[in-house]
């Protein structure tokens, strides 16, 4: 008795592929043709210059730092975000009296705005401000920076100030994995005489698997394509210290040099790609074994 | 005995410690919450302490002075069109992705998934809106945020109407239903929850966003509330008051959407991201 696959119309398909084709894969596509011109805003004509875009990236200090900059900031995140984010989670499935409200209260950050958070943190992070009157207040003065201008620490606090609103989100999808584990399996280990980290690693880790590789999919793409912390907290300063990807795209945006800026983005698309596809050809290696 | 006692012992640690480090996370927020009470001179020492003087004029001249009520009506249209055109859209192909198990469907899905992974082309988005003629236009705006979450609500979607048994399908089927009929009278109905989650997601991630206002709306009636507020932020720097009170009025719907949701964002997440 089996139902024709006619019968599922293709039609319902066609509004979603539509708005999606259009302002999503029309520009990608268009984008990687556009990486190869000369293309600005005072120009009417438009020279195909081959890879010269891409030399320009590659020689070019500001942009060389921009990617390292980006690089940097996914790295620390995704450790960040993904190792407090199992730690917290772990904790608040434990039997805990106020687990209810210690969960709401993690998440609270991830609900707001960037702009919201980056706003708060500006006076908090400036050399007189909240943290640094918090190191003295303890006896750590030595520790005290100048956290928003040191070009050597910028991106570092921009990455914190990420981790710091975006961890309880995910929190909140380790907890969904961890609450899909049966308890079972830990009173068999108990049993069998394991200690709590033993169990942590031989049950715990394994069957969390998906919800990890879903969290490290969401905080690298996250991370790569950083844009709002950075353009609110520091604009891409002090003198270009910490701008990312995301914000030269939008200064080659302002300054008219559109083929640049496209070729930027394009280069992002290209890294991201390569590094997210093995991440998810092993997610689903990891689905079928299940 | 001894066994869980030990237990106890180290759930009273663990959450010893959980309520200190929850602290970090309070205490900057309600830095922002009292200081969108206090005078300009009294919020400037950005420490936690209650304000000297309730002052709820703050909030009455920011709404004035950042032109609140304007952006938050554009704010309301924009993610209430886009979040419901995305239901809608995601929704019906996700149903029809996962029910035709064919290569051609397959392809599409990934076509889909790609989104998730590939980053924006802003320039060249702006550029395909122009020959379309409605660059700057609130339209844009909306069609824009409905096909950047079509990645992720096609993923959610598909997760869970992979768990509806296709036999309530052949039997409407046979019946005489067209696909129409199926979707609308067997398939909508049961995927409620899953709307109130992407519903959420993308209020949540629309209303919050400012990347696509700023590359977008040129013409700052359009404006919704965060980038108002950026705005506003540049504008009365020295007024950390009014900025604060700002921040809160913005983050107010999404927190407000939050209490009364909260349920279907983790049910959501579970189907979708965990077991999808």
């Amino acid at each position: 008795m089996k139902v024709s696959k006619r019968l599922y119309s293709y039609y319902l398909i066609w509004p979603a592929l539509l708005i999606y084709s259009v302002f999503f894969v029309l520009p990608a596509l268009t984008g990687l043709f556009y990486s190869f011109t000369d293309w600005r805003l005072d120009r009417e004509a438009i020279k195909f210059i081959g890879w010269d875009n891409f030399e320009r990236i590659f020689t070019d200090r500001t942009l060389l730092l921009a990617m390292k900059n980006t690089a940097i900031f996914a790295i620390v995140t995704v450790l960040g975000k993904n190792l407090l984010g199992i730690a917290l989670a772990v904790g608040l499935n434990m039997k805990l009296k106020s687990k209810n409200l210690l969960r709401a209260i993690f998440y609270s950050p991830s609900i707001l705005s960037v702009l919201v958070i980056s706003i708060v943190f500006t006076p908090m992070l400036r050399s007189d401000g909240t943290i640094n009157r918090i190191f003295e207040a303890v006896g750590l003065p030595s520790l005290s920076q100048a956290w928003l201008t040191n070009p050597a620490l910028v991106i570092w606090t921009v990455a914190f100030v990420s981790i710091w609103q975006h961890t309880g989100f995910q929190m909140a999808i380790y907890l969904a994995g961890l609450q899909s584990i049966s308890k079972e399996y830990y009173e068999a280990a108990t049993i069998d005489g394991a200690g709590s980290w033993r169990s942590f690693r031989s049950i715990t880790i394994p069957l969390l698997l998906p919800a990890i590789n879903i969290n490290l999919m969401l905080t690298l793409i996250g991370g790569l394509k950083v844009f709002s912390e950075v353009f609110v907290l520091t604009g891409g300063g002090p003198g270009n210290a910490s701008q990312v990807v995301g914000t030269i795209i939008l200064r080659s945006f302002g300054e008219g040099s559109w083929g640049l800026g496209t070729a930027v983005n394009t280069l992002l698309f290209a890294a991201v790609t390569v590094i997210a596809i093995p991440l998810l050809i092993f997610m689903r290696r990891k689905e079928v074994s299940e | 005995m001894s066994f869980s006692r030990k237990m106890a012992w180290r759930n009273y640690l663990v959450e010893g410690f959980l309520i200190l480090a929850s602290l970090l996370i309070i205490l900057p927020l309600l830095i922002m919450l009292f200081g969108s009470f206090m005078t300009s001179s009294e919020v400037l020492k950005f420490s936690l302490r209650l304000p000297e003087e309730w002052k709820f004029s703050n909030y009455t001249t920011v709404f004035k002075e950042g032109g609140l009520g304007r952006a938050f009506l554009n704010g309301m249209l924009i993610t209430g069109v886009s979040s419901i055109l995305n239901i809608f859209t995601s929704s019906a192909a996700s149903f029809i992705l996962v029910r035709r198990e064919t290569k051609w469907s397959n392809f599409l899905y990934m076509f889909f998934f790609m989104g998730l992974i590939a980053p924006m082309s802003t320039i060249t988005t702006i550029r395909v809106v122009q020959w379309m003629g409605f660059y700057g236009s609130i339209t844009s705006v909306i069609l824009i945020y409905a096909s950047l979450n079509t990645a992720f609500s096609v993923f959610l979607y598909s997760g869970f109407i992979r768990s509806i048994p296709k036999a309530l399908d052949e039997v409407a089927f046979l019946e005489g239903a067209n696909t129409f009929d199926v979707f609308f009278k067997i398939v909508t109905p049961l995927i409620v929850p899953v709307n109130a989650t992407v519903a959420i997601m993308v209020f949540m991630s629309v209303w919050n966003d400012i990347t696509i206002p700023l590359y977008f709306l040129t013409d700052s009636s359009d404006w919704t509330m965060p980038l108002s507020v950026y705005n506003f932020y540049g504008k009365y720097s020295r007024d950390w008051n009014l900025i604060f009170a700002d921040l809160v009025l913005t983050s107010l719907p999404v927190l407000i959407l939050y209490i009364f949701c909260q349920k279907y964002i983790v049910s959501g997440l579970t189907a979708g991201a965990v077991k999808g």
